[in-house]
């Protein structure tokens, strides 16, 4: 190639790079593996960016320290608890403007959760709220209000409780509780969240665009009320692919690169000399297990439960798995939630096992499935792989048993799925989100039939209601060795620290409390 | 040949009932259940029933498919699921990026691919046309996955002279472009090589050479045309292909594309919107195959004469 060809090839090269979208303005730019959908909080149980900038709750959960946080007071400035524990009276902060400017009121919070318990919006995250009285008839469509929201004035909502629930006020702090503008939602219908011009919230970003399957801008509220978030705007791109999200992130097109989005990055960010000191790292109130369907032989049997249990080497899937990030854990509550005390641990001890297995009349080993859904992530089919290998030392001879995940979901309704591994992370911060979810009769049905002890059952729906905390702790404590020791009914692994590495020029990045990668980025800066 | 045409396009409309047919069918074999699906990990039995009853999910399959097929009919494809919004906004709405991706390949993939193939067909054998054909076989064998990774790698990374990923403007095209077109390319130049190298081997191109014009005549005005032929039939189906959605480029460089709502309609067991999408590539496909059709009847009056025959 002649000097004069390689200098108009370089020139004209050269003139394609295009400064990645507004590098120098005060904007933080993230990604999601995939769309979120939509805004609206009360359609989806997964995607929590949108609504966890763009609209408040009336209490928030704000994290105070590695893994650590507390319930502060959001569009509600304070709030009384009956003595029962069945009524609650909130006093909305006067003065708080939704973005289109119209004013919060005890009426649109009145009607955002009526929304929700609506069966005319289809709503799918009806669960946080049906501790309410007369969420039920509101649901099954034989009540046209809720009998248990009210507006008592202006500024005042009362809810009342059909039972004491403890965990109810961490609940409102959850996503799914995010506050509507009665006016607006009701005009936007069943638009509402999945435009800008149809989306309308409280909080500290103003959705400005959205394009599906490519990217949401959010823009700064300027009147927001607690101050104007550090932020002038911030980009959500929808990156599917993880290589490509790493060159996105090395060529500074994003800001922050989740590792729980390409975990297999995490030994060349944490080595490299450029990244290693961009790493923000926290612990993640969540806990890996496997669940274990006890309709399914041979883990009808308590003693082959805890021989799987014993066989398995979690330290070694810690370590080489996941790189050491993290902590075993053997309870049912992970460290950092409300209740939490270490639970007895867990020995790896696979000769044990083998003599478990043989009291259980299987002196030869025996044979389990172990689920394993296609489209999870690869880390899942890395750890059966392992595992299987592992419990084949005390004489489990595992298979895997590959299926999609909707062949998966619809055996584990019907209790036909095998035992799978999982991981569950805290959306509030009470113990009730772990125990009723796994162990209480109907959770336990979602999950794949991992629990069969009534007493566990009832002491669940017991724990709910005790407004006692000290004794609701120690009622969960005995439980976790109930479910854990004695029934052996799920398997406790480790949970994970979240990593993210960011650029250079964002401050303030603080890892959630519960470790999502869903969260405010009201106080994060870039400079 | 608008009778011919007009033939064509009624005849496909069974087609695309029968393929509607089959899909809704298809679908309901298959186990899987887009509400419990849209809450992964958050399923709760009773939610999950509550939704499917509230979504008519529960309804017969024959009423659900005939409330479909009447809706279609009146140009209302339905409602995503899990989008929530309507499923001919969507497709709509991607399609263009879509267009834009293939129309910008298949140049990519007719300029590099027809030259080359004639370059390698008159210089057969020689070192040209073996670095051509080596280099086209490698643009058909290497995995789209691969290969943006690579180019991904030393132009974005290393040389930092175009973009990742992403979709805000031409420059962003130019990555997926090369690496969709190369793939398409190989195909065309090979068939390009082949064809021509055929034809050479008539009785008219002895002709034409005995009547003393020169080589290059004798290829772009004699040999080429007819070269041309099944070159263009390809084209004609494989900008049909590109148009119904690249899907693994669309996800590698991030395009919000028909080949992204198709593959996520299928994981997510959404109905509407898969029906949607498959019709669309359906008619898509038979739209190409009927260009081609035409595109060979002008080419070849052979086939002109046959039509009229037909029609």
């Amino acid at each position: 190639m002649s000097k004069k060809m390689k200098l108009l090839l370089a020139t004209g090269l050269a003139g394609l790079v295009l400064a990645s979208p507004a590098l120098a303005e005060n904007m933080l730019r993230i990604s999601y593996p995939e769309d979120p959908k939509t805004a609206d909080v009360q359609m989806t149980t997964d995607a929590y960016t949108l609504p966890l900038n763009i609209f408040d709750r009336l209490v928030e959960s704000e994290t105070t320290g590695p893994g650590q946080s507390a319930l502060v007071p959001g569009l509600a400035e304070s709030w009384e608890v009956s003595d029962d524990g069945l009524t609650y009276t909130f006093h909305l902060r006067a003065g708080v403007r939704f973005h289109d400017g119209a004013e919060l009121t005890a009426d649109d919070v009145v009607y955002t959760f009526d929304r929700m318990l609506n069966p005319a919006t289809k709503a799918l995250n009806t669960d946080i709220l049906t501790f309410i009285a007369g969420s039920q008839e509101r649901l099954d469509g034989t009540a046209d209000s809720v009998s248990g929201l009210k507006a008592l004035d202006e500024l005042t909502v009362q809810i009342t409780l059909t039972q004491p629930y403890a965990a109810f006020l961490a609940l409102l702090a959850s996503p799914g509780a995010s506050v509507y503008d009665r006016d607006f939602t009701e005009s936007a219908g069943d638009q509402f969240g999945l435009t800008p011009e149809t989306t309308n919230g409280t909080g500290p970003f103003i959705l400005r665009d959205y394009t599906l399957n490519d990217s949401q801008m959010l823009e700064a509220n300027e009147d927001y009320w607690r101050g104007r978030p550090k932020l002038d705007r911030l980009l959500v791109r929808v990156v599917a692919d993880s290589e490509t999200l790493r060159l996105l992130f090395e060529t500074d097109e994003l800001d922050v690169f989740d590792l729980d989005y390409a975990p297999t990055q995490t030994p060349y960010f944490y080595g490299s000399d450029q990244w290693k000191e961009q790493v923000r790292s926290g612990p993640r109130v969540g806990i890996y297990y496997y669940a274990i369907n006890q309709l399914k032989k041979p883990f009808d049997d308590a003693r082959v439960r805890k021989a799987f249990q014993m066989a398995i080497d979690r330290q070694t899937i810690l370590d080489k798995n996941f790189y050491g990030k993290g902590m075993l854990e053997d309870g049912v509550m992970p460290r950092g939630l409300a209740c939490y005390t270490p639970a007895t641990p867990i020995e790896y001890n696979p000769a044990r096992a083998r003599e478990l297995l043989a009291e259980a009349g299987y002196p030869d080993g025996v044979e389990i499935n172990l689920q394993q859904v296609s489209s999870w992530s690869t880390k899942w089919s890395d750890m059966n792989q392992i595992i299987q290998a592992q419990v084949a030392e005390a004489g489990f001879k595992a298979n895997i048993v590959v299926t999609d995940e909707a062949a998966f979901l619809a055996a584990r309704k019907t209790g036909e799925a095998e035992a799978y591994t999982q991981v569950w992370s805290a959306d509030f911060n009470d113990p009730d989100n772990f125990f009723y979810t796994f162990f209480s009769e109907s959770g336990s049905k979602v999950r794949g039939y991992n629990n069969n002890d009534p007493e566990v059952f009832a002491a669940i729906e017991t724990a709910r209601g005790m407004t006692d905390q000290a004794a609701r702790c120690k009622l969960y404590q005995d439980l976790t060795a109930r479910i854990v020791d004695t029934d052996a009914a799920w398997v406790p692994l480790f949970s994970l620290d979240h990593s993210y590495v960011v650029q250079a020029r964002v401050k303030n990045f603080v890892v959630p409390w519960n470790g999502w990668s869903d969260m405010s980025y009201y106080k994060v800066e870039v400079e | 040949m608008l009778m011919f045409a007009l033939r064509r396009i009624l005849v496909s409309i069974p087609v695309l009932i029968g393929i509607t047919l089959i899909l809704f069918i298809m679908l309901n074999v298959v186990p899987g259940d887009p509400i419990a699906l849209m809450m992964k990990e958050h399923a709760s039995a009773d939610v999950i029933e509550r939704v499917r009853q509230q979504m008519h999910l529960d309804d017969p399959l024959i009423t659900r498919y005939l409330s479909f097929l009447w809706d279609a009919l009146h140009g209302d494809l339905g409602k995503s699921i899990k989008l929530n919004r309507p499923v001919t906004d969507l497709i709509l709405k991607a399609f263009p990026n879509t267009l834009m991706l293939a129309v910008s390949a298949a140049l990519v993939s007719w300029v590099v691919g027809i030259p080359v193939g004639i370059l390698s067909a008159v210089r057969r054998d020689s070192f040209l046309d073996r670095f051509f054909m080596g280099f086209s076989l490698l643009g058909v064998s290497m995995p789209i996955f691969w290969s943006a990774l690579l180019l991904q790698y030393v132009f974005a990374m290393k040389l930092r002279l175009l973009p990742v990923s992403g979709f805000y403007g031409w420059q962003y095209m130019i990555l997926p472009a090369i690496v969709l077109g190369w793939s398409s390319a190989g195909v065309i130049a090979r068939l390009m090589r082949s064809s021509l190298l055929e034809v050479m081997r008539l009785d008219y191109i002895r002709t034409a050479r005995a009547k003393g014009l020169r080589e290059t005549g004798v290829i772009t005005r004699h040999a080429l045309k007819n070269a041309l032929i099944p070159v263009v039939t390809i084209m004609a189906i494989q900008v049909a292909g590109l148009l119904s959605g690249a899907v693994i480029t669309e996800a590698i460089f991030s395009i919000p594309g028909v080949g992204r709502i198709t593959v996520n309609a299928i994981s997510s067991r959404d109905m509407p919107l898969l029906q949607g999408a498959v019709l669309f590539a359906t008619v898509l496909v038979i739209l190409g195959n009927l260009v081609a059709d035409i595109l060979y009847s002008v080419l070849d009056p052979r086939i002109r004469a046959q039509m009229r025959n037909e029609t």
